[in-house]
C-alpha cells in the first residue's frame, strides 16, 4: 500500500536511468579519447564508471521490486541489475588491482548480451508495432552487438576503437531510454495529428 | 533503389518513435473498485477496473467468486472513454470473501492478468488465501530451506566471522570465506524472487504465457509476503554490495555493515509468517522468531565456515575457532530453545494437537532432530573441546573432528528443512472464544 503511494511515474525512473547512462558513456568516452594512461593520472578517476555501472545495478533493485505490473518487467529488470552489479564489481576490481587479467573485461560483454537477450526476450511484438515495440528492439540489437566492443578489449586491451565503441554503445542506450513513453518531451508527441495519445 | 529502401526504412524508425504509441510497458491496472482487499457493508454494484491505457474485453475479463467459487458478476465490457473494463455485480450479495480474477487485452496485444479481493461485511483475505490458490508446495518448501541454508551461509558466516574468527585469515582461507558468503547472499537475492514468484504463480492461477504479463502488484503490495519480498530483496542487494566492497578495500567495519543489515532484514521472514499473520499474534512473537532464525542462521553458517574454510584452509586456527564458536553456540542454543519454546507454546493451543495434527508431527521430528544436534553439539563442547584446547588441531583428533563436524552439518540442514515445512504449514486454528457467559440472576 505505501509502495503505490510513493512510486514514482515509470517514464521518470527511466529518464533517471538514461540519465545514468548518459554520464556513463561521456566518462568512457572522455577515457578513450585522453587515453587510459592520462586518465588513470588521478588515481580515482579509475572507479569513476565501474563504480557508477555498480551504483546503477544496486538501484535498479527497487525499480525491480516496486514495479510489479507485470511478471516479464520484473524478471527484466531484475536481469539488468544482476548483470550491472556484476559487470560493475569486476571492473572495479580491475580498477583496485584485485583483479589482473584484462579478461575480465568478458563479464561487461556477457553483461551487454545479457541484457540485449533481455530486451528482445522481453518484447514480442514487431518492430514496428508501436513506438515501444520499436525501441525494445532498437536497445535489445543494439546492446546485443555492442557486446562485442568489450569482447574486443578483452584480447586488444588498447584499441581505441573498440573503446569508442563501449562508449557510443551507452550513449546511445541513453538516447533510446529518453525516447520511452509516449508522454516524454524528446521524441514525443510531434503532432496532434499523430494521433490520440493513450494516456 | 537501395538509397530509397534506406529511406522508407529511416521514415518508418522516425515514425514509431514519433507516433503515440502505448507505453513501454503493457497495459497496467492504475485503479480498481472494490480496492484490494477493501472490505464493504454493501454489495459494490459493479467492478471497476482502470488502466494506463485503453484495453478491451475477452472472454471471462473480469469473474467475482464467491466462497464458493461461483461466479457471481456480469459479463465484462470495454469504457474507452474510462480506459477501463467494467462488470455489474448484483444489488445484494451475501456477506463473504469475494476474488476478483481480470484479463485484458492491451494494445500491444498481450494479455494482462491479475487478482484482487474485497469482503462484504468481512475481512477480505490477502491474494495469497484467494479463491482457487492452493497454498504452499513442496516446490516452495524446498525453496524455503534454500533460502534458509543462503541466510545461513551469508549472515551465519560473516557472523563468524567477526564474532568467532576476528583476526586475519590466511588468503585461501580468506577466499574462501568471501566465496560462501557471496554465494549465501547472492542465493537469498535469487531464491526470494523465485519464492515470490512461485507464490504469484499460485494467486493468480495462470498457465506460463499468460503469467508472463500477469499483474503482481497485488501480492506485492497487499500482502505481508510481497511487502516482506520487497523489503528482503532491497537488503540483500545491500549485504551483496558491502560484503562485495569488504572484499574490495579489505575494511572489516563494511563487514559489520553487512552483518548488521543481514540480521536485520531477516526480519522479514518473522514479519510475514505465523509469528505475524495468525490470530495471538504480538510483537512479542515476532521477536521471538526474529531471534530464533537468528540463532538458527548463525548456528549453522557458524558451523559451515568451520567445516568448510577454517578446517581445510586454516588448519592452526582450528583450536581457537572451535573453542570460540562453542562458546558463541551455548549462547545461540540457549536463545534457540528459549525463542522455539515460546513459539510452540503460543501456536499449540493444546498439547495433544503436536501429535493429532500435521503440523505438529512434523514439528516432533524436528524437535527430535534438534535434541540430536544438541547432543553433538554437547559433545562437541565437553568432550573434544578441553581435549582439543590440551592437544591441538593439528592432530588425528582434528581429522576426527572434520568428519564430526561434517555430520552436525548435515544435520543442521535437515533441522532447516523441516523448519521450511512448518513456515509453510497451517498451525493448529485456535479455538474460538468463549461468548460471555449470561448474565445469573441474582440470589441464584
Amino acid at each position: 500500500m505505501i509502495v503505490a503511494r510513493i512510486q514514482p511515474p515509470a517514464e521518470m525512473v527511466h529518464w533517471w536511468f538514461a540519465t545514468g547512462f548518459l554520464v556513463l558513456g561521456l566518462l568512457l568516452l572522455a577515457e578513450a579519447v585522453v587515453g587510459e594512461e592520462v586518465w588513470a593520472r588521478r588515481p580515482w578517476r579509475r572507479y569513476l564508471w565501474p563504480g557508477f555501472v555498480f551504483a546503477m545495478g544496486i538501484l535498479m533493485f527497487p525499480v525491480m521490486t516496486f514495479f510489479t505490473s507485470s511478471t516479464i518487467h520484473m524478471v527484466a529488470h531484475g536481469t539488468w541489475a544482476q548483470v550491472m552489479l556484476f559487470a560493475g564489481g569486476a571492473e572495479l576490481a580491475v580498477a583496485r588491482g584485485k583483479l589482473h587479467s584484462p579478461r575480465w573485461r568478458l563479464c561487461s560483454a556477457a553483461a551487454l548480451a545479457v541484457s540485449g537477450v533481455a530486451f528482445l526476450v522481453h518484447e514480442q511484438n514487431d518492430w514496428l508495432f508501436s513506438r515501444a515495440a520499436f525501441l525494445h528492439h532498437v536497445l535489445g540489437w543494439t546492446v546485443l552487438v555492442c557486446a562485442v566492443f568489450p569482447l574486443v578489449q578483452a584480447f586488444r586491451p588498447r584499441s581505441t576503437a573498440a573503446a569508442l565503441g563501449f562508449a557510443a554503445t551507452f550513449l546511445v542506450v541513453a538516447v533510446l531510454l529518453y525516447c520511452d513513453r509516449d508522454t516524454a518531451p524528446i521524441f514525443g508527441h510531434l503532432s496532434y495529428e499523430a494521433g490520440v495519445p493513450h494516456r | 533503389m537501395r538509397a530509397r529502401l534506406r529511406g522508407v526504412l529511416a521514415l518508418a524508425a522516425l515514425a514509431a518513435l514519433a507516433a503515440p504509441a502505448s507505453a513501454l510497458a503493457h497495459a497496467t491496472l492504475v485503479r480498481e473498485s472494490p480496492s484490494l482487499r477493501e472490505r464493504l457493508e454493501r454489495s459494490p454494484g459493479r467492478v471497476v477496473l482502470a488502466f494506463d491505457q485503453s484495453v478491451d474485453a475477452v472472454r471471462d475479463s473480469i469473474v467475482v467468486l464467491d466462497g464458493r467459487g461461483r461466479n457471481v458478476a456480469g459479463p465484462a465490457r470495454a469504457v474507452k472513454a474510462e480506459r477501463a473494463l467494467v462488470a455489474s455485480l448484483p444489488r445484494t450479495l451475501p456477506a463473504g470473501a469475494y476474488t476478483i480474477r481480470w484479463r485484458a487485452l492491451s494494445s500491444d496485444g498481450h494479455v494482462a492478468s491479475g487478482v484482487s479481493t474485497f469482503g462484504v461485511r468481512h475481512a477480505a483475505p490477502p491474494v495469497t488465501d484467494a479463491v482457487g490458490a492452493q497454498g504452499p508446495t513442496r516446490a516452495e518448501d524446498v525453496v524455503r530451506w534454500l533460502y534458509f541454508v543462503a541466510l545461513a551461509l551469508s549472515v551465519g558466516g560473516i557472523g563468524f566471522r567477526l564474532l568467532v574468527v576476528r583476526g586475519p585469515l590466511p588468503p585461501r582461507a580468506e577466499r574462501r570465506f568471501y566465496w560462501l558468503t557471496g554465494i549465501g547472499a547472492v542465493g537469498a537475492l535469487e531464491v526470494g524472487i523465485l519464492a515470490f514468484l512461485l507464490r504469484a504463480e499460485d494467486a493468480l492461477q495462470l498457465p506460463l504465457v499468460d503469467f508472463l504479463y500477469g499483474d503482481l502488484s497485488s501480492l506485492a503490495n497487499g500482502t505481508r509476503f510481497g511487502e516482506a519480498f520487497i523489503a528482503m530483496t532491497l537488503g540483500y542487494a545491500l549485504v551483496i554490495a558491502l560484503l562485495y566492497l569488504a572484499w574490495l578495500t579489505e575494511r572489516r567495519v563494511l563487514l559489520w555493515g553487512a552483518f548488521a543489515v543481514g540480521l536485520a532484514f531477516a526480519s522479514g521472514l518473522s514479519l510475514s509468517g505465523h509469528s505475524a499473520a495468525d490470530a495471538g499474534r504480538s510483537w512479542l512473537s515476532e521477536l521471538a522468531d526474529w531471534a530464533h532464525l537468528a540463532a538458527a542462521t548463525l548456528w549453522v553458517g557458524g558451523l559451515v565456515q568451520l567445516l568448510a574454510v577454517v578446517w581445510p584452509a586454516a588448519p592452526a586456527l582450528r583450536r581457537e575457532a572451535f573453542l570460540g564458536f562453542s562458546r558463541l553456540a551455548t549462547v545461540l542454543v540457549a536463545l534457540l530453545v528459549a525463542a522455539g519454546t515460546y513459539l510452540s507454546v503460543r501456536r499449540f493451543p493444546h498439547v495433544h494437537d503436536l501429535w493429532r495434527t500435521g503440523y505438529g508431527h512434523v514439528l516432533l521430528v524436528k524437535l527430535a532432530l534438534v535434541a540430536l544436534a544438541l547432543a553433538w553439539g554437547a559433545a562437541h563442547r565437553f568432550l573434544a573441546a578441553p581435549r582439543l584446547a590440551r592437544e591441538g588441531g593439528a592432530t588425528t583428533l582434528g581429522a576426527r573432528l572434520g568428519r564430526s563436524l561434517l555430520g552436525e552439518s548435515a544435520l543442521a540442514m535437515a533441522v532447516l528443512l523441516l523448519a521450511a515445512v512448518l513456515v509453510d504449514s497451517k498451525p493448529p486454528p485456535r479455538p474460538a472464544p468463549q461468548p460471555p457467559a449470561a448474565a445469573q440472576p441474582p440470589g441464584r
